[in-house]
């Protein structure tokens, strides 16, 4: 179990070489992207793209043996609301990427959404996408196109609003009750791997009296 | 339900809920399978039991109010979620800690991940049936609590870390106490190594069970040693060196199939390579300062704010209004006893974070959970579960 002589071993990212692939990445990203380097990351490589534009530049990002950009490790909601000089649209999505064999890598996109706006998802490129956009989508109403199963994932189904906009007063309570329903989800679920389903389970619709208000009906 | 499989074959299928609270969903997770006989189907998932809203209470106070909260991310080891959250706006603010800081926070991080990889592993042989291997594994477990007791004044959520340092230094009879653990931890190794390597219940349970392939798990953005399991030597403290990790003697434990077994496996070897960093670091443990020297950033001692007009004007801005981080957006992740654990800062200049994002570890892992015991026997799932070690203090925040 100890190491092994044949793993791949990423390589140490080392101030200088984290640099240069900043450097190098970056022009690479304005010039075939437009993306604008965000002045906020004053610590590393945080790029502003245009929502047209989000996904070409991912799948370059992916598919260039010399980025290999191959985890996406978080997708980041964010408000600015009230924020100290700021002008623009209310919402950003950030995107935090990482090269598993090449840690000097690290970028992270940003789309700026407007209220009610939407992004494209990412979910048919990175398996975790999925979680992770309906998690912003949980918490601040971004909605992402394309996304296959966009519902709430920490909050309770029957939670009204979105908990981490600024507007959104931390005190505010809400009766909540009623279970998930998971079994339309699990039918939706044995259809996408080709079964068809002939007679539902009984407990499949919930009887009015299970819920009492809420996004879930 | 009745359905038609993919090859048109009729059959039926019975739909059975697991969790939240059930034995083997630790913490409170759910999930829904459709089973046919034994074997599961399909399955889905619901999070969000334990969800309380972390990033939103994040907002509320002062950048140093957030540390207690992070204890209650993952709970077995609370410190090193302490000394994550710290090490992220340091890095803002630009500091470089003191010798001993540094020496310390990996004497703690080590001890902390040994600890919960031994619960992460315990919990596992429990769930399989076998006790000892439980109580086994417990016992330097304990030892370690009672160090955390004197060190921190509580033994499960406590937190040491502050920005800019540590709380306080050690006791008297520290450096002793922490080698008694790893004495212990080295009995409990052999023990558990004897009680499970060979024994044929075990390896029937755990191996070929829940495999993912490298390409798989990098996909489903899985870090840590679920990552290391399935051949991936991928492990912050060596590609992104801090707190001088770069400057100890350990080596990356991978595992080659990345099943049941390789995942508890590396988690015990990785606990052998935390002993080895902690006995290196207690050698280099030197009296000295254990934060940094600067009333803006670490709240000046007692002793010295009753005495001395600059200490007690920090001390009362820095609690009152907070510590002032420069405005900026930021990312950094440790590596943590479950993978990496991120932290998306945006500050606005306050002594308040604009928004504080968790990058759990273990979320990437459940969201997998699905794909992963699809196939096989609802037995092989609780296996699968509690070898991927999900927290939900972490998992729903």
């Amino acid at each position: 179990m100890s190491h092994d002589e044949t793993v791949k071993v990423p390589v140490t990212a080392t101030p200088e070489l984290r640099s240069a692939a900043e450097e190098k990445l970056w022009v690479e990203l304005a010039a075939r992207f437009r993306a604008k380097r965000d002045a906020a990351d004053r610590w590393g490589l945080m790029a502003e793209v245009k929502p047209e534009k989000f996904r070409d530049a991912v799948l370059y990002l992916k598919n260039t043996p010399e980025w290999s950009v191959d985890m996406l490790l978080d997708v980041v909601g964010a408000d600015y609301l009230g924020f100290k000089d700021y002008e623009g649209p209310r919402f950003a999505v950030i995107y935090t990427f990482k090269s598993v064999y090449n840690p000097a890598l690290r970028v992270r996109l940003k789309l700026r959404v407007a209220e009610n706006g939407s992004v494209p998802t990412l979910s048919d490129i990175y398996e975790i996408a999925n979680w992770q956009e309906r998690e912003v989508f949980d918490q601040y109403g971004i909605k992402f196109d394309g996304h296959p199963d966009l519902r709430r994932l920490l909050n309770h189904c029957e939670f009204e609003g979105h908990p981490l906009r600024k507007d959104y007063p931390a005190h505010r309570r809400q009766w909540l009750s009623a279970n998930d329903f998971l079994l339309p989800e699990l039918e939706a679920r044995l259809e996408s791997k080709g079964y068809r389903i002939l007679e539902r389970s009984e407990e499949v619709l919930p009887s009015p009296e299970d819920y009492i208000t809420g996004s879930c009906q | 339900m009745i359905v038609l499989d993919p090859n048109g074959e009729r059959m039926r299928l019975m739909p059975l809920n697991i969790g939240p609270s059930h034995g083997a969903t630790h913490g409170a997770l759910r999930y829904m399978t459709a089973i046919d006989g034994e074997t599961i189907v399909a399955l889905t998932s619901e999070i969000g039991y334990l969800h309380r809203g972390f990033e939103k209470m994040a907002e509320q106070g002062t950048w140093q109010q957030v540390i207690p909260y992070t204890d209650r991310l993952n709970y077995c080891s609370a410190m090193m979620n302490n000394i994550a959250y710290c090490r992220a706006v340091e890095g803002m603010l630009g500091v470089e800690l003191p010798e001993r800081a540094k020496v310390l926070r990996v004497i703690i991080n080590e001890l902390s991940r040994i600890a919960d990889h031994f619960i992460c592993v315990a919990a596992a042989a429990q769930d399989l049936g076998s006790t000892t291997g439980f109580f086994y594994l417990f016992d330097s477990r304990e030892e370690t609590m009672v160090i955390w007791e004197k060190l921190t004044g509580a033994r499960l959520t406590n937190s040491f870390a502050r920005i800019g340092g540590l709380y306080r230094d050690t006791y008297t009879g520290f450096e002793e106490d922490v080698l008694n653990v790893c004495k212990t931890v080295e009995r409990n190794l052999r023990d558990i190594h004897a009680c499970f390597d060979r024994n044929r219940i075990f390896l029937d349970r755990t191996t070929g069970v829940g495999k993912i392939s490298a390409a798989q798990a990098i996909s489903w953005g899985w870090t840590g040693p679920c990552l290391r399991a399935a051949g991936v030597a991928s492990d912050l403290r060596k590609d992104e060196p801090y707190f001088d990790y770069e400057t100890y003697d350990w080596d990356v434990v991978t595992g080659t199939q990345g099943d049941v077994f390789d995942r508890l496996m590396v988690r015990l070897a990785e606990a052998e390579e935390s002993l080895k960093i902690v006995r290196q670091a207690l050698k280099r443990l030197k009296p000295g300062a254990i934060s940094v020297n600067d009333p803006r950033i670490r709240v000046p001692a007692h002793n010295k704010v009753y005495q001395d007009m600059e200490s007690l004007i920090g001390r009362f801005k820095t609690v009152s209004e907070g510590i002032r981080v420069p405005a900026g957006e930021y990312f950094s992740s440790s590596e943590c006893a479950n993978g990496e654990l991120g932290f998306t800062l945006i500050s606005d200049g306050t002594g308040k974070p604009w928004r504080v994002k968790v990058r759990p570890p273990c979320f990437t892992q459940f969201a997998a959970f699905g794909d992963l015991v699809e196939g096989s026997m609802l037995a092989d799932s609780v296996a699968t579960l509690s070898s991927l070690n999900i927290i939900a203090g972490e998992l729903d925040r």
